[in-house]
């Protein structure tokens, strides 16, 4: 190249280069496209995990589709992301414009609000069921000490309230992760558009409708994306507070596998139901990817 | 120079033979008695072999009972540092092991006038210690699954006796349900507490051919005439026999539950007694009775249900005279002695008129005695995910989530959706 060209040295090729990307290239194949190869054959397999998988072509997916627990597994999973974007994103985003201020006392607010982060999920599961627990609950104890006995239940026992009772622990798991997100978003936010529209006089409402949230879009997908991505991959959670139960009323896609592979000892199923959920988290993260690209469209 | 060296390699040469005759053999035994008296008792009986054997150490490799048999077994058997020995459920769980090459035959061993140290029974046809007529386990403890545990104290206040029929177990808890009191407390959220119970109400009911073919996937469970025993779980919870949180509370909460006095009953397998001096009051009193007679014209009316556990030894063992060494010890009278004072009832003969048994395990052992009939649980007899799916649907009738009818009909859909196992 001459001096002072200013164009680009296209990227050199040849068989010299791969010696240099063959490293990353052995490595990403050993612990990423293998696993995955391995796992698409197991899924076409009869294999206990005891003795050799028998190859069984597609029958593992069309049990997939018949069976009643994996069907409603999608369907719960389903209701506890829509709970997660109520409970979570939306309770995180009105808790970040609550705290957004410098008053004292504010930021420990949004320390205690943020703490459950802290805690790992399989912690929180357990100290919920401790909390939900029907005989010796703290919640059923406060409301016995109240004269409401009627009111005390048997939270993770019942699938009316089961799922319910671990949206609501996911929700004080997780709001205040969204909460950072959207204060740390609402801090970069002029004051001076909100003096503007004071002077215009409009109120903390409408300015929340207005100005806060079409500038917080981008946080809010982000947030979405990662409630229905999580939502999908939840376990921990429903492992230890229901494992599933009761009745399956809090089966996710999760559960279920580990049911199948681990207790029933089907892995070659468990493989096709992973499969199955690795397909369906993808298509709905690019249909969501999908529609926010559209809408990030100028038309002019 | 040349003697130097013949000199160093001698000199090493003793230093490796002196560590050699130093080294001890481990022998490596995975099992899932973590806590109570089973457990001290097995550590005992290990202490014992150990110092009989000075050159020999036992390494046990211990989970908790549903970690073992879901995660814990299976990632060892197939690690490259297997168990030399590891506890299993006879029946179906033998028969897969045999299958796949993880259990040693021990034909040539028991032949040997071991085998004639343990009841004849341990080794029958249906006892799934032997797979083609060839031992793979040796029996440990004969486990009654389910037996229906009551507070002595309670009965009596409310002038109950044992009942003798289901039309009296009815009456009993019919009882206890208007007095206020928890008839029963089961901690089912595993699913295998009820569905033990419940698939041995269904094999006092349903033609034992017929039982046998629909848990076989030969036959659908409506075919088989599994309507009657879903309908009488429909009827326990009609009349308000279960305690509330049933499905979501674990095995052994219900079982300490039990010891508390929460409830009356408690329908669990014979392990109970194991957990008595754990969890039980200083003169709590309780005994036991098998579920009452449903249909006095079944074939099986009065059958117990239960099952053998012990230990296999793995095909690869790299010990297996030491690993049959201690087995031998285990199931030696004196070592059987100690393992039924901890409340097992064993499988070698004439242990039980040595031994200074519990009185719950002198009962259980009674039972067992003039029992016909012995029922294996499903879920180790027959393909787990179609055990798993009755246990389901008994749960649903149970617990008044569905209809019998409807859990029927849920049961049979389910079992056809999987294939056959």
């Amino acid at each position: 190249m001459a001096q002072g060209d200013s164009r680009v040295a296209p990227i050199s090729t040849g068989a010299r280069n791969i010696l240099f990307v063959a490293p990353a290239m052995v490595l990403f194949g050993v612990f990423v496209l293998l696993p995955l190869a391995t796992s698409l054959y197991y899924a076409f397999t009869k294999w206990s995990g005891y003795a050799e998988p028998e190859w069984v072509g597609f029958s593992n997916f069309t049990r997939a589709f018949a069976d009643p627990v994996h069907l409603a597994a999608y369907m719960h999973v389903s209701l506890y992301i829509i709970g997660t974007l109520f409970l979570e994103v939306s309770f995180g985003l009105v808790m970040a414009v609550v705290l957004n201020s410098d008053r004292f006392g504010f930021s420990i607010m949004r320390g205690m609000f943020f703490s459950p982060m802290v805690l790992s999920m399989t912690a929180a599961g357990v100290l919920w069921a401790f909390v939900l627990d029907y005989r010796l609950g703290l919640l059923n104890s406060v409301l016995r000490s109240f004269g409401l006995d009627d009111w005390a239940q048997p939270w993770l026992s019942q699938s009316e309230t089961a799922l319910i009772a671990i949206m609501f622990v996911s929700g004080w798991r997780f709001a205040g992760f969204y909460m950072i997100i959207f204060f740390a978003a609402l801090r970069r936010i002029p004051r001076n558009i909100y003096e503007a529209a004071t002077l215009d006089g409009a109120g903390p409402v409408k300015q929340f409708f207005t100005i806060t949230l079409p500038l917080l879009r981008h946080q809010m997908l982000t947030c979405v994306l990662l409630a229905i991505t999580g939502g999908f991959a939840g376990f921990d959670l429903f492992f230890t507070m229901t494992n599933g139960g009761p009745f399956n009323a809090t089966e996710v896609p999760a559960t279920w596998i580990i049911r199948q592979g681990f207790d029933n000892n089907e892995l070659g199923y468990a493989t096709a139901l992973t499969v199955i959920l690795a397909v369906v988290v993808l298509i709905v993260s690019l249909i969501y990817l999908r529609v926010v690209e559209r809408s990030d469209v100028v038309r002019y | 120079m040349k003697h130097s060296l013949r000199l160093l390699a001698g000199c090493g040469l003793a230093i490796l033979a002196g560590t050699a005759a130093l080294a001890q053999t481990e022998l490596r035994i995975t099992h899932a008695m973590s806590s109570g008296a089973g457990s001290e008792a097995f550590n005992a009986i290990v202490a014992n072999f150990e110092a009989a054997n000075p050159g020999l150490t036992v390494n046990q490799i211990v989970f908790d009972d549903d970690i073992y048999s879901d995660t814990g077994l299976i990632t060892q058997l197939q690690s490259n540092e297997v168990p030399d020995i590891y506890f299993q459920w006879a029946g179906y769980p033998v028969g897969r092991d045999v299958e796949a090459g993880y259990a040693y035959d021990l034909s040539a061993a028991m032949a040997d006038g071991w085998q004639a140290t343990f009841i004849d029974s341990a080794f029958s046809s249906g006892a799934g210690t032997a797979v083609d007529g060839k031992v793979y386990m040796v029996p440990l403890s004969l486990d009654v699954t389910n037996t229906i545990w009551y507070n002595t104290a309670i009965f009596e206040e409310y002038g109950l006796t044992v009942p003798a029929t289901w039309d009296d177990f009815i009456a009993a808890i019919k009882v206890l349900a208007e007095a206020g009191e928890t008839p029963i407390i089961e901690g089912n959220n595993e699913l295998w507490p009820l569905g033990n119970w419940a698939s041995h109400v269904a094999a006092r009911v349903v033609d034992p051919l017929r039982y046998d073919a629909a848990f076989r996937q030969e036959i659908s469970f409506a075919d088989a005439g599994f309507l009657p025993a879903l309908e009488l779980m429909q009827q326990l919870h009609e009349i308000g026999a279960f305690n509330v949180d049933m499905q979501g509370l674990g095995a052994d909460p219900a079982m300490a539950g039990f010891f508390q006095e929460a409830a009356v009953m408690h329908p669990i397998g014979s392990w109970l007694v194991g957990s008595e001096g754990d969890l039980a009051e200083d003169g709590f009193a309780y005994s036991q009775f098998d579920t009452p007679v449903i249909d006095p014209n079944h074939p099986a009316p009065d059958s117990v249900i239960g099952t053998i556990t012990g230990f296999v030894m793995h095909a690869q063992t790299t010990h297996p005279d030491e690993a049959t060494a201690f087995l031998k010890f285990l199931t030696s009278a004196e070592s059987q002695v100690i393992w039924a004072e901890a409340g097992a009832i064993s499988p070698v003969k004439g242990v039980g008129d040595v031994a200074n048994l519990n009185v719950q395990m002198k009962g259980i052992g009674d039972m067992l005695a003039n029992a016909k009939t012995m029922i294996p649980p499903p879920d180790t007899t027959y393909p787990v995910p179609v055990a798993e799916a009755y246990y389901q649907a008994a749960a649903y009738a149970a617990s008044g989530e569905k209809s019998a009818a409807d859990a029927l009909v849920w049961l049979d859909e389910t079992v056809t959706a999987m294939g056959k196992q």
